[in-house]
C-alpha cells in the first residue's frame, strides 16, 4: 500500500476538517495530494508532537473534525498520548499513523515497528476501543470513513511500502509561515481572532 | 501549597483566560491540581509527561484557546524537546507554572538536580520568567506572561517559590 495514494482517498473526504501533521517527506506528499487543504493543514517537523497537538486543536474546536497524520516514529517517540487520548476520550479526532517501519527521511534505517511492535495493539491497550492496522487501500478508506464520523477517539495504522512517487513538489514554506497560514484559516473559518494587532501604548 | 496561594494562581488564570489546564502532578502544588479539577470554568488534562502536556498546549494555543501547563521544575526538562520545536520553530506559545524544587531550603537529595538545571534551562531557551515567593505577586505574574507570550508567540514561565510551596 502506498502512502501518496492513501492521501489521496482520505483528502477526497476532507473540505471542513483541520489537519496536524508531520514528518520528513509525508509533508510534502500531504501538500501534493490534498492542494484544497493546504490552508487547513498545519505542516510541521515535530517528532512526537503531531497527536498531541492534534488533540489540543480537538479540545479547543469541539465542534470540528481534527485530523492527525502521524508516523510510526513519531507515535513510538510519545506513547503516552495514546493513554491520554484514552482517558479524555475526545469525539472529534481521526489519527492516521503512516507506518512504514523506518525512519525514512533519514534514508530508512527501522523503526520498533519493524520489530515486534504493533501500535494499533498498544493503542487498544492504553484504552482506544477503535484502533485498527490496515493493509490495503480499500481498508484504509473504509476505516477513513468510519474513523472521519466517530464520537470516540479513533487510531488507524497504515502500513504503506517506502515508495515515494518522483515527481512530487517540495513545499517551499517553514513552520514559522506554515503556522500564520494555519492560524488565519482558523481565525476565518471560526470567526475567531488568534493572533491579532498589537497594543498601542 | 498555601490556599490562599492555590486561589491566587485560580484567580489569575481565570483572569488571562485561561479554560484548560494540562498538569502533571508532583508534591509542591498538591493542593493546587484537585482545585482546578474542581473549578467548573477549567478544564484539566492529565498528561503522561510534560512534553505531551507542553505539545496538547501548543494545540489548544492554535484553536485560538488559552492554556496553562502546570508541573515541577524537573518537568522542563522533559518538555524541552517539543518546547524547542514548537516555539523556536514555529512560534507556538506554552505559558507554564511550575514549582521551585531544589530552591535553597530543600531536604530532598532527588530535588537538587531540579534546582540546578531549572534557571539555565530556562536561560538557554530565552524563556523569560519570574520566580514568585509572595502571594500578592502571582496574579501580576500571570497576567504578564500570558500578555508577553501572546505578544512574542513564544514561552513563558512563572515559578512559585519560598513559603508558597514549602
Amino acid at each position: 500500500m502506498n502512502r501518496f495514494e492513501c492521501m489521496q482517498r482520505l483528502a477526497s473526504r476532507l473540505e471542513h476538517e483541520l489537519v496536524i501533521l508531520s514528518l520528513g517527506a509525508s509533508v510534502d506528499e500531504w501538500y501534493n495530494a490534498a492542494p484544497h487543504m493546504r490552508s487547513a493543514s498545519l505542516f510541521q517537523q515535530q517528532l512526537g508532537c503531531v497527536t498531541p497537538q492534534a488533540f489540543g486543536v480537538a479540545v479547543g474546536l469541539p465542534h470540528r473534525r481534527i485530523v492527525s497524520l502521524d508516523t510510526d516514529g513519531g507515535m513510538m517517540f510519545n506513547l503516552g498520548i495514546l493513554a491520554t487520548l484514552a482517558n479524555e476520550q475526545p469525539q472529534n479526532l481521526l489519527v492516521v499513523v503512516w507506518d512504514n517501519e523506518c525512519y525514512e527521511s533519514i534514508g530508512g534505517p527501522p523503526t520498533h515497528t519493524a520489530g515486534r511492535a504493533d501500535i494499533a495493539a498498544i493503542a487498544r491497550g492504553a484504552g482506544i476501543e477503535h484502533a485498527y492496522t490496515v493493509k490495503t487501500l480499500d481498508d484504509f478508506d473504509r476505516h477513513c470513513e468510519d474513523g472521519l464520523r466517530a464520537r470516540t477517539p479513533y487510531v488507524l495504522v497504515a502500513k504503506i511500502d517506502r515508495s515515494v512517487p518522483g515527481d512530487i513538489k517540495r513545499k517551499h514554506s517553514d513552520g514559522r509561515e506554515d503556522k500564520y497560514t494555519f492560524v488565519r484559516h482558523v481565525e476565518r473559518t471560526e470567526n475567531i481572532v488568534i493572533m491579532g494587532p498589537s497594543e498601542h501604548n | 501549597m498555601q490556599a490562599n496561594a492555590v486561589e491566587q494562581v485560580i484567580a489569575g488564570l481565570k483572569a488571562a483566560g485561561v479554560t484548560v489546564v494540562c498538569y502533571l502532578p508532583d508534591s509542591l502544588l498538591k493542593e493546587l491540581y484537585p482545585a482546578l479539577d474542581r473549578d467548573p470554568d477549567i478544564r484539566t488534562i492529565r498528561v503522561t509527561n510534560e512534553g505531551e502536556g507542553a505539545a496538547i498546549c501548543g494545540g489548544i494555543w492554535l484553536s485560538g484557546k488559552k492554556s496553562a501547563l502546570i508541573m515541577e521544575n524537573s518537568g522542563l526538562r522533559a518538555a524541552t524537546e517539543p518546547l524547542a520545536r514548537m516555539g523556536m520553530g514555529a512560534g507556538i506559545p506554552v505559558v507554564m507554572i511550575m514549582s521551585y524544587r531544589g530552591d535553597l531550603g530543600e531536604n530532598n537529595w532527588w530535588a537538587i538536580p531540579h534546582g540546578m538545571t531549572m534557571e539555565p534551562l530556562l536561560n538557554a531557551m530565552r524563556i523569560p520568567y519570574r520566580i514568585v515567593d509572595r502571594e500578592d505577586a502571582i496574579g501580576r505574574a500571570i497576567a504578564d506572561a500570558y500578555a508577553w507570550s501572546h505578544t512574542a508567540y513564544y514561552h513563558s514561565a512563572v515559578v512559585l517559590a519560598g513559603s508558597l510551596v514549602r
